[in-house]
């Protein structure tokens, strides 16, 4: 066992192997070179065979750690994913292309995460027209400043609460950054519990189905609708996709049936990521909606217009995303 | 450290058919990478929010700022962990860097999935959920990991070795062939190794403790090794047992294992 000859002999590839690492690692891949690679790959393959014999030789553990750990920079640089497309190219297509082919092929976790959402919604309009004092149990005391009528002739006698640009783009940046973080926690819920995720997006529709009582037996859900409609058309749905991503990847994590967890949550990767950006995006607009349009009284935009804005936006965002896809997307290279 | 702590890694077999470890990183290593990570993000939110107060209007200054936040809080651990070989600041710092669970560099949905969870370890406070799993899974993950199959491992820096093992002892009673013979077959790379590291920590060990780990362990070898004749300390004992199996020499002659 003669180590200290098997370290010297082999010292210098492996230091000539970890510059040649930590230099490609700066470089992009065009300016690599082919006589670079060559070297790389070779010094890479004896590595190799030097770790598997070291650890026949000794268990001494720097030495093994160390060249484990060489060994394995390499193999990531040498089997790393390429990249084909250009940028520009891949975000165009991520639109016109990825995002409503993965919508479409996901329709069934969306649909069961609008369930779970509107099981909600109708628990809590029904126990709140039941009896209104349930609406007190149900709603977390911060909304219950003042009855829905009070609210509503408060707003409409008073100022535009949103009077000028400045306003709008802070409060509609605090909303949609808060918004995105509540989608965030309905995936990651529903990705590691799944019950979890449905638990949340249920509990928000009891929340929305009591609000929504509230008004109506105040005999105020016109307004109810012009005010939570044209950005909740985007953000409720938005929402449920961050759910639905969830419950999509908690199905790949919790019940991967035959294959391996590592082999199903990768194959949803493709699907959930686009859901999540999509999620993030909606609720960015849905968020400048909520900080100008939706603030707006009677006074200054008719809740006609504002209701009818509500529709066409909820029309448009279905229609862009569960249209059947023109030609199939193009998956990442692990989905099958 | 390395590949004795690394047996709890996950092993991954490479086209060469070659086993790599991947040593995960420790709770302790990860929240100060975490740490300096976010005391980076909040001065570079600082600056930028500062920037755009000066240049832009004040309702676009929101509204820039707002998103600023939004994808500095996201977009920093993904571009690091995308372009620079999933080493944040913070992470080269301690040594640590995220991989894919099959050793790989992470793909781009990995990364946006791993920091989406984010939001679900940082709850309720200050990673506590994210800690609480990290500390309860065995390759210490937290649950963004777990979701996005991802891992973060512990890079081992370069370490040189130690010459002290392998001078030979000038006076080396233990070096007879049957000796020689016995050592070859009876002592296992783990046990060499134990020893080596039992005799460069010996200095550091509390006098009387020395002697008795020493005795032990020699009477171990003695027995082992059926020498019962050499009228050693125990420490004489491990001090020459370690010279031969580490000695530049080869300990058993070729001779002997041709027999």
């Amino acid at each position: 066992m003669d180590l200290e000859r098997f370290v010297r002999e082999r010292r210098e590839r492996w230091a000539r192997l970890e510059t040649l690492l930590s230099d490609v690692e700066r470089l992009p891949s065009h300016a690599l070179g082919v006589a670079r690679l060559d070297e790389l790959v070779r010094l890479y393959r004896q590595t190799c065979s030097d770790l598997s014999e070291a650890r026949s030789l000794t268990a001494n553990a720097e030495l093994l750690g160390r060249l484990n750990a060489l060994a394995g920079k390499g193999y990531r640089f040498i089997y790393r994913r390429a990249y084909g497309r250009r940028l520009i190219e891949t975000v165009r297509r991520f639109f016109t292309d990825d995002v409503p082919a993965t919508f479409s092929r996901e329709r069934g976790v969306v649909l069961c995460a609008s369930l779970a959402f509107l099981a909600g919604a109708i628990v809590g309009l029904g126990a709140v027209l039941r009896d209104a004092r349930n609406g007190e149990r149900l709603i977390p005391a911060e909304f219950f400043s003042e009855s829905p009528r009070a609210r509503v002739e408060r707003i409409e006698s008073g100022e535009e609460r949103v009077d000028s640009l400045a306003k709008a783009g802070e409060f509609g940046a605090y909303l949609f950054s808060h918004n995105i973080q509540v989608a965030f926690l309905a995936f990651s819920l529903g990705a590691v519990t799944i019950v979890g995720g449905l638990w949340i997006l249920f509990y928000n529709g009891v929340i929305l189905g009591a609000i929504a009582g509230l008004y109506l037996l105040d005999g105020v859900h016109v307004f109810f609708l012009a005010w939570v409609g044209p950005h909740g058309a985007l953000e409720i749905p938005a929402i449920l996709f961050g759910g639905a991503a969830g419950l999509r990847l908690g199905r790949a994590l919790l019940l991967p049936g035959d294959l391996t967890v590592a082999t199903t949550i990768r194959r949803a990767f493709a699907s959930v990521w686009r859901m999540l950006i999509a999620a993030a995006l909606i609720l960015i607009i849905a968020g400048l909606v909520e900080g100008s349009f939706s603030q707006f009284s009677a006074k200054t935009i008719p809740y006609a217009l504002k209701i009818a804005a509500a529709v066409a936006l909820l029309l448009a965002l279905g229609v862009y995303l569960f249209r059947r896809p023109v030609r199939s997307v193009a998956e990442g290279p692990w989905a099958s | 450290m390395g590949e004795l702590n690394a047996r709890r890694g996950r092993v991954v077999v490479t086209p060469e058919h070659v086993e790599i470890v991947l040593e995960p990183a420790g709770l302790g290593n990860r929240f100060l990478a975490l740490l300096v990570d976010f005391v980076l993000l909040v001065a570079l939110a600082g600056v930028l929010a500062q920037i755009s107060l000066l240049f832009l209007p004040l309702g676009i200054a929101g509204l820039v700022r707002g998103l600023t936040l939004l994808v500095l809080g996201w977009g920093y651990h993904v571009y690091f962990e995308i372009q620079h070989q999933g080493q944040s600041p913070g992470k080269r710092l301690f040594g640590l860097r995220v991989v894919d669970g099959r050793g790989l560099p992470l793909a781009i949905e990995q990364s946006f999935i791993r920091n989406a969870v984010r939001a679900l370890d940082v709850l309720p406070l200050g990673y506590a959920v994210g800690a609480l799993i990290c500390l309860m899974d065995r390759e210490h993950r937290r649950l963004g990991d777990i979701a996005a199959d991802t891992l973060v491992v512990r890079e081992p820096r370069h370490v040189a070795g130690d010459r002290r093992l392998t001078r030979e002892r000038v006076f080396n009673s233990l070096r007879v062939p049957r000796v020689l013979r016995l050592v070859r077959h009876r002592v296992n790379l783990e046990e060499r190794e134990f020893l080596a590291t039992l005799c460069l920590r010996a200095d550091a060990l509390d006098a009387g403790a020395r002697l008795d780990l020493m005795e032990e362990v020699a009477a171990f070898y003695r027995r082992r090794l059926e020498i019962d004749d050499i009228p050693f300390s125990g420490e004489s004992f491990v001090r020459g047992l370690v010279s031969i199996l580490f000695a530049d020499r080869l300990p058993v002659q070729p001779r002997f294992s041709r027999s």
